[in-house]
Order: C-alpha cells, then sequence, then structure tokens
C-alpha cells in the first residue's frame, strides 16, 4: 500500500468532464459516469470531482449528476463546488461522497468550515485553497474558480483553516494547472510546514518523478492529479489512464 | 437473488453496481415480501446505529429480517453500521441490536494519535479460515470510515482483524451471518472479490 | 435479454424459406441483390473482383501495399509521423497499429471519442499504444452534444444512428493528418473479414447529419466535427490525403489477431455484442434488429462463411439466434438521451423513414462520379466509396 496517496482530479463543467489550463481555457475529455467507469478499472484509491462553474454561476451542485457519479465509484469519492452551507453538504454526503471540498464559502465566512466540521467531523471537511501570483508576484488565495482575489496569503488562510476544523487542505498552483510545469514546490512547502493536517498538492504534475518531489521537497501528504490522469501525454490526445503502482512505490513507496 | 435491504442508510447503488459488475443479480427493496423472497441479504449501513434500528423497526422489517437469518439462515453480509447493526449493543446510542453475532460494538478511544474515525485504505488479515475471505493475501486492503468498531465474545467467530491503534475485528462470522467493517463497494478489486465471494456461499 | 423479431427464419438452413447465396449467408431480402447462375449472390462476386484487383492475400497483394509502405515512408521523411491510423480499441485497428510499426512506419493513432466508450475500449488503446510507444490524438465531442445528435436521429426514425461517429472518425483522421502534414491515411476495413456493406438501405454525408440535427436537435452543434462537402473534397482534392486499407491486400485472420494482441498486449476482446462503445451495441442489438427488422450480423457472418471460416449452415443458425444484449444498455440509453420509457416504445413503434427523405449529397456525389472515379483509382477517396455513393440507388 502507498504510503501516500494518489488522487485523480476530475473537473466538471455542466454536465460535461474537461480539463482546464491555468483555470482559463479548457478542453473536453468525456461523460461524468462513464469516466467513473474506467478509473473502477484502473483501480485507483480515491477520486476528487470539482464543479468549476457553481460558484462562478452561483448555483448549488448538480445532485442529479453526482448521484451517478457516486453510484458509479468503486472508490471513496470526493466532491467540491457550490456548497455552501450545510445543507448542501448533507445532501452532497447523502449522495454518497465520503469528503467534501470548500472554498470561496470559507473564505467568504471561514466559520461556515467550522460548522461542517461539527457537523460531518474534520475528515470530512478538506478546504480547497487555489494560489495565483499577484501583480507584485506574490501568492495569493483565489476565490469563485480563481476569479476572486481574496488577497489573502496561502499560509495565513491555511493556519485559520486549519484553526476553524479542516480535516485536509487541497492546495492548488493556479499557474502551474495544466502546464506539465511541476509542482510548485516552494508554496506547497510553507504551506504543508506551517500545518500539521493533511495538503493535497495540486497543479503541475507532469510525470511520476514530479510526484515524487512534491512529496519528498513539498512535504505533500497526498497528491492530485489532473492532466496526466485524462491525457495520453503531454500535447496529445484524451485517454483515461492512471500511474503504475510500481512506478509510484519507487518514488514514494 | 441476493436482496439488498433499503431502510434508507446506505451506500445502496454503489453496492448493486458492484455486484452487477461482477456479474451477480441483485435488488435493492424495502419491501417485506421481496425480503421474504431472498435467497441472500445484504444489510448496508452509514449512520448512527440508533437511527438505523429504529427505522428498521419503524418500517416492520425486524420479523422478517429476523426470519431469514435466524430460522431461515439464508447467508447475510452486514456492511459497516451493517455489520455492528448485527451485534448485541453499541456504545453509540441506546438500542439493542440486532443481536445476531454474539458481539458488542465499542467506540475508538479519543486522544490517541490515531484520529477518530478510522478513514482511509487498511490492510484486513484473516483470523481463521471462512468461506468469505478464501483468497485474501498480503496485499488485500479496504476502505474503512468509522468511529466504533466491534469485539466478539468469541474470538473464533473472527474471520478478519485490522490495526488501527488496537486491533479489531473487521469481520466477523456466526454461523450464515458475515459481517464487514469496511466498504466492499469502495473498495475496487478487493471488494469485487469478496462480493463475489459472498454470492458464492 | 433476446428477443426474436418478426426477421429470424427457420435456423435449419435447409429450411429457411427463402432464397439464400450458395456462397455465403445473403438471402433474397438483401437490398439490391441478385444470384447468378451458379447461385452466388452479386455481393460475393464483387468481392471477388475486389480481391482481383487488390491482390487480397496474394504476393501481387503484398507487393503493391509493400509500393505504398514504401511512398509513405518516402513521404514522411523530417515530419514527425508518417501515417494516421484510426483506433478504436477493436481488433482490426489495434492489429494495424502493430502492423504499421512492424513495415518500419511511424503512426499517430487517431481516435473520436463520441463519450459512450466503455472501459475496455479505452483499456485497450492504452496497453497497444503504450507497449508499441505510439502518440494519440484525439478529439472528444461535447458528451451533452453528442447525445443530442443521437437522439436527434432516434426522433427522426431513420436508421443512421451511427453515422455522426462514423463520419466523425473520417473528419478526424483527416484534421489529425493535416496537423501534422501526413498524406495516408490507414483504415481496417476488411472486406474479407467484413463483406461489403449493401447500398440502398442505410447511407450518410455531412448534409444529411446536419439536416437531421436541423430539424430534431436542441442544442446547437459546437464540438462535433462535420464533414462537409467542401472539407471532403478539400481533404482529398487539395490536401491529397491518401485512404489506404491494409487488409485488402494482406490475408488477414481477424481469430489470429486477436489471439496474438491478446497474447502480446494483454489486449481483451469484447466479444461480437459490440461491447466496445454502448451506442454501437444498441444499434447491433437492439435498434436495427426491432425497429429496421435489419440484423447486420449477415456481414460479419457471411464474410466467415464466403471464406470457409464456418459453415454457412452455423453462420445460418447463429444469424436467426437472436443477439444478446448486456441488460443495463437500454436504460442507459434512454437515460442519456433523456427519453421516457412512453417516448421510446413510441418512436420505436412508428414506422422508420428512409435517409432518401431529408437533404443530402447523394445527388451531387452522383454528378460527379468522374471525378470520383478518379480520385478512387489515386487512393484519394476509397474505391468503396465510389461504389456506394456515386450511383444511383432505387428508394427501398
Amino acid at each position: 500500500m502507498l504510503r501516500t496517496r494518489v488522487i485523480p482530479c476530475l473537473l466538471l463543467r455542466n454536465e460535461s468532464l474537461v480539463k482546464t489550463v491555468r483555470f482559463g481555457r479548457f478542453g473536453y475529455i468525456g461523460d461524468p459516469a462513464n469516466t467513473c467507469r474506467i478509473f473502477n478499472e484502473l483501480e485507483v484509491d480515491e477520486l476528487s470531482f470539482l464543479d468549476i462553474s457553481a460558484s462562478r454561476e452561483g448555483r448549488e451542485p448538480n445532485y442529479r449528476i453526482l448521484a451517478e457519479i457516486a453510484n458509479e465509484c468503486f472508490m471513496p469519492v470526493s466532491y467540491g463546488g457550490g456548497i455552501s452551507t450545510v445543507l448542501i453538504a448533507e445532501r452532497v454526503h447523502r449522495l454518497g461522497f465520503e469528503k467534501m471540498v470548500v472554498n470561496t464559502a470559507a473564505l467568504a465566512r471561514p466559520a461556515f468550515i467550522t460548522e461542517l466540521s461539527a457537523a460531518f467531523g474534520s475528515q470530512s471537511v478538506i478546504v480547497s485553497i487555489d494560489v495565483k501570483a499577484s501583480v507584485m508576484g506574490r501568492p495569493h488565495c483565489r476565490a469563485v474558480s480563481g476569479t476572486r482575489d481574496s488577497r489573502r496569503s496561502p499560509v495565513d488562510w491555511a493556519k485559520e483553516v486549519r484553526d476553524r476544523g479542516a480535516g485536509e487542505i487541497l492546495l492548488t498552483s493556479i499557474d502551474r494547472e495544466g502546464t506539465w510545469k511541476g509542482f510548485d514546490i516552494e508554496l506547497i512547502r510553507s504551506v504543508a510546514d506551517a500545518v500539521d493536517i493533511p495538503v493535497i498538492a495540486q497543479g503541475g504534475a507532469g510525470s511520476v518523478e514530479d510526484i515524487g518531489k512534491a512529496v519528498n521537497e513539498g512535504h505533500a501528504s497526498a497528491v492530485g492529479l489532473g492532466s496526466m490522469v485524462v491525457y495520453q501525454k503531454k500535447g496529445m490526445g484524451v485517454l483515461v489512464n492512471f500511474p503504475q503502482p510500481h512506478m509510484l512505490e519507487a518514488v514514494i513507496g | 437473488m441476493i436482496t439488498i435491504v433499503d431502510y434508507g442508510m446506505g451506500n445502496l447503488g454503489s453496492i448493486q453496481n458492484m455486484l452487477k459488475r461482477v456479474g451477480v443479480p441483485c435488488v435493492i427493496t424495502s419491501d417485506i415480501d421481496a425480503i421474504e423472497a431472498a435467497e441472500k441479504v445484504i444489510l448496508p449501513g452509514v449512520g448512527a446505529f440508533d437511527t438505523a434500528m429504529n427505522r428498521i423497526n419503524a418500517a416492520g422489517m425486524r420479523d422478517v429480517l429476523d426470519h431469514k437469518a435466524l430460522v431461515e439462515k439464508v447467508p447475510v453480509l452486514g456492511i459497516c453500521l451493517g455489520m455492528q447493526l448485527l451485534t448485541r449493543c453499541s456504545d453509540e446510542g441506546n438500542s439493542l441490536g440486532l443481536n445476531w453475532v454474539p458481539a458488542v460494538t465499542h467506540r475508538f478511544a479519543e486522544g490517541t494519535d490515531l484520529k477518530v474515525p478510522h478513514m482511509g485504505w487498511n490492510q484486513a488479515r484473516p483470523a481463521q479460515a471462512s468461506a468469505l475471505t478464501a483468497d485474501f493475501d498480503d496485499d488485500t486492503r479496504f476502505y474503512f470510515v468509522h468511529s466504533y468498531f466491534v469485539t466478539v465474545d468469541e474470538p473464533d467467530r473472527s474471520i478478519l482483524k485490522t490495526t488501527y491503534g488496537i486491533e479489531f475485528d473487521s469481520g466477523v462470522q456466526h454461523e450464515n451471518i458475515f459481517g464487514v467493517q469496511f466498504h466492499p463497494e469502495k473498495s475496487h478489486r478487493y471488494g469485487m472479490k469478496l462480493l463475489k465471494r459472498f454470492a458464492e456461499i | 435479454m433476446t428477443e426474436r423479431t418478426g426477421m429470424q427464419l427457420n435456423q435449419d438452413l435447409q429450411e429457411a424459406g427463402v432464397r439464400v447465396c450458395s456462397r455465403c449467408i445473403y438471402d433474397e431480402r438483401v437490398p439490391a441483390i441478385a444470384f447468378d447462375h451458379h447461385g452466388v449472390c452479386t455481393y460475393c462476386r464483387q468481392i471477388e473482383s475486389l480481391q482481383a484487383e487488390y491482390g487480397t492475400g496474394s504476393v501481387n497483394g503484398e507487393r503493391q501495399l509493400a509500393e505504398i509502405v514504401e511512398q509513405i515512408r518516402v513521404a514522411g521523411k523530417g515530419k514527425k509521423y508518417d501515417c494516421v491510423i484510426g483506433v478504436s480499441g477493436g481488433t482490426d485497428s489495434s492489429y494495424m497499429v502493430y502492423l504499421a510499426k512492424q513495415w518500419g512506419l511511424r503512426p499517430l493513432a487517431v481516435h473520436y471519442d463520441n463519450t459512450w466508450n466503455t472501459a475496455i475500449a479505452t483499456q485497450n488503446i492504452r496497453k497497444v499504444l503504450s507497449a508499441l510507444d505510439v502518440d494519440l490524438y484525439t478529439h472528444v465531442i461535447d458528451n451533452k452534444e453528442a447525445d443530442d445528435i443521437f437522439r436527434a436521429f432516434f426522433l427522426a426514425g431513420v436508421a443512421e444512428i451511427e453515422a455522426a461517429t462514423d463520419l466523425a472518425l473520417a473528419e478526424t483522421m483527416y484534421r489529425a493528418a493535416a496537423r501534422y502534414d501526413v498524406k495516408y491515411v490507414f483504415e481496417g476495413h476488411s472486406f474479407a473479414t467484413e463483406g461489403i456493406t449493401p447500398v440502398g438501405r442505410n447511407y450518410f454525408d455531412g448534409k444529411y447529419i446536419k439536416s437531421i440535427h436541423g430539424m430534431f436537435g436542441r442544442r446547437p452543434m459546437r464540438t462535433y466535427p462535420l464533414m462537409t462537402f467542401s472539407r471532403f473534397m478539400w481533404w482529398s482534392s487539395v490536401a491529397r490525403i491518401r485512404k489506404i486499407r491494409p487488409f485488402w491486400y494482406l490475408d488477414y485472420s481477424k481469430e489470429d489477431a486477436r489471439a496474438f494482441l491478446e497474447k502480446e498486449y494483454g489486449w481483451s476482446y469484447y466479444g461480437g455484442h459490440h461491447l466496445e462503445n454502448r451506442m454501437t451495441a444498441f444499434y447491433h442489438g437492439i435498434y436495427m434488429p426491432q425497429k429496421f427488422g435489419s440484423d447486420l450480423r449477415n456481414n460479419t457472418l457471411s464474410a466467415l462463411a464466403r471464406t470457409g471460416k464456418m459453415s454457412r449452415e452455423a453462420a445460418w443458425a447463429e444469424y436467426n439466434t437472436p443477439p444478446a444484449v448486456e441488460p443495463e444498455l437500454l436504460e442507459y440509453f434512454k437515460k442519456r438521451l433523456e427519453l421516457t420509457d412512453a417516448e421510446y416504445e413510441r418512436i420505436m413503434s412508428t414506422p422508420p423513414r428512409s435517409w432518401h427523405e431529408f437533404p443530402t449529397y447523394k445527388k451531387r456525389f452522383e454528378r460527379m462520379r468522374p471525378i470520383f472515379a478518379a480520385l478512387a483509382k489515386a487512393n484519394l477517396v476509397p474505391m468503396s466509396f465510389y461504389l456506394k455513393y456515386c450511383f444511383p440507388v432505387k428508394s427501398t
């Protein structure tokens, strides 16, 4: 069993699976439920779904699609996107999602994190921190699928998030996302060293070696993969895949 | 036909899909007559002990379930909370369990290094031979998410053990009644094998 | 899950009650069929002459293909890839990738994903391409748009619900070839193993797809790669991208290819029920037999009978056994196309409509026959395209 979790992170846009680059332009990947079936075959240990248009459109999750996804997945699944109240989180949880992911709602009202923790237990609450360099070059946390600058620093916010009761942090580098250029190790380490809850590093993975770096140098407890699991290779076609266990074992045992 | 009992709690859809995937027909039902006709029963469960027992009783299912399990003795599989319901009682709540397996349910102790609930993949090691676990090997692991664990009265009822701080019974068997603490329906390959074994009993 | 339709006859060939070709198992119900004085049907004869022309399985055929492969190698110098191969995860295309590598070519695999693929198709593509170190180019349509187009065809009541996928693959292969300045596209069609689909009943082109979608669709066509007439002419006459079908020249056994792929790459055969794509499975297993009384298995079964791989008796018996269908297939179909049970039943029992009733490019193809004859001779359009599209067909 791997000591580090490697989690495919899939993006939902309306009722399609897509993949973005730097939270910007996107390409179609396929039908959500159908794609779950392929991940079942690949025997990944955990899956994550994020609805990237829910916050932007100010709407709730698409429960119908979520029900399909939850029923299709033979492994634990987390969901984020448009979770703004405990009631919504309740509904998502009851559909069969083990963990809830929040960002925008948490930045708007940090006490929300505590409410969710109280309702579901901290282990089911993941706060997603999306980071983009400001014009001055400093890392800032962003809300609403990367469109709104909260002006907060990732390390500061991470500490508060932990204090408020989050179980995990999903840390995404917007600048690296979809680029295959490797993780932002500096960013990951700064946050992972600042908190004692697991940090899932995401954004930029291009190879198994990158995964190793995020863990060994960045001190990430887990790694999220996007482009790597939906494209055959950088610049090539859509082909759902997952790194071979022996290759992962070599870098993260 | 394997009948998955629907009393309103549990990953029913996922269990059904996994059974379908391994070619085993099954039905989800809350209907007493349908349960009556069951060849095998799966009792799923996610959530609180009392809520579950209350729902089962309120739905009028108790009698038919007792009959299937204790009189007809069809194979029964309790999953997660479903396994805890098989025991006499639980630290969680005030209700009595189904009491089909001589065992009790305790809460994990707080304040140790390990967080509660136990959530994540972990190994389940065979404690003794059982039809359900015949093909387990050193790699076999499952997905767990629970705050309470089961302890059997007699060691020979324990078929699987898992370590999370302490060692606890992650699988039990009493005659035709089986229980697993983990979620086979969330444990891909390993879960499929286990459910297939159950279907073949 | 198997349903006898009115079209299944007595499984005993002797008791068939219809005239059956003496070589394959096409019977008198096949459109535009005729039997010569040996009792051999026109389709068998057509295949005979194609085999002569392409030298199928003979030294002549191998030589013809070797020449083409050499042309491809030369034309590809200095380019990233020298040929494009359409892949589906199936036997033919997977084996073709292997052959191309054997011949020292540098193929680019191309796939059009209509979002109804099963896991087995994706896995097969992945295993073969990774073992052979071949890059993959794909076009994935927006899944909701895909469903809208399928739904439009279903509501229209016409047979060609697979047409959008087939044409999209052809267009995608051209686009991939153009992107990398590749002049040769390999296709896995084999008239020996698949036969020639009889003309007349089914038809498709870009105008047809656009017409049906325009009349019955609800979403704009944005991500669907439509092959319009001008695109088709561009690809074939201006970009001059040639279509090559290796199995027209070579001796090819699907069974041997399967065994090889399984052993070498851990590839999986999904059986004759088209489990690689759920729309294809629906089309072959439910739609065509139940609504159109048309069972396309006679193509492959006739091919097997014709080449002696299966006895005519066995082929006839299998043909007259209803096709097996995956149990949840129908539910999946209705769910994705957003059809209630009542709507589905109603449409399935409405009399079928024909492509003749909708705008298509057919007349234009017929008027341009001499041009397409020349293009076919130069492998710029497949000979089978010329034979099927450029001649008038009686309305059936």
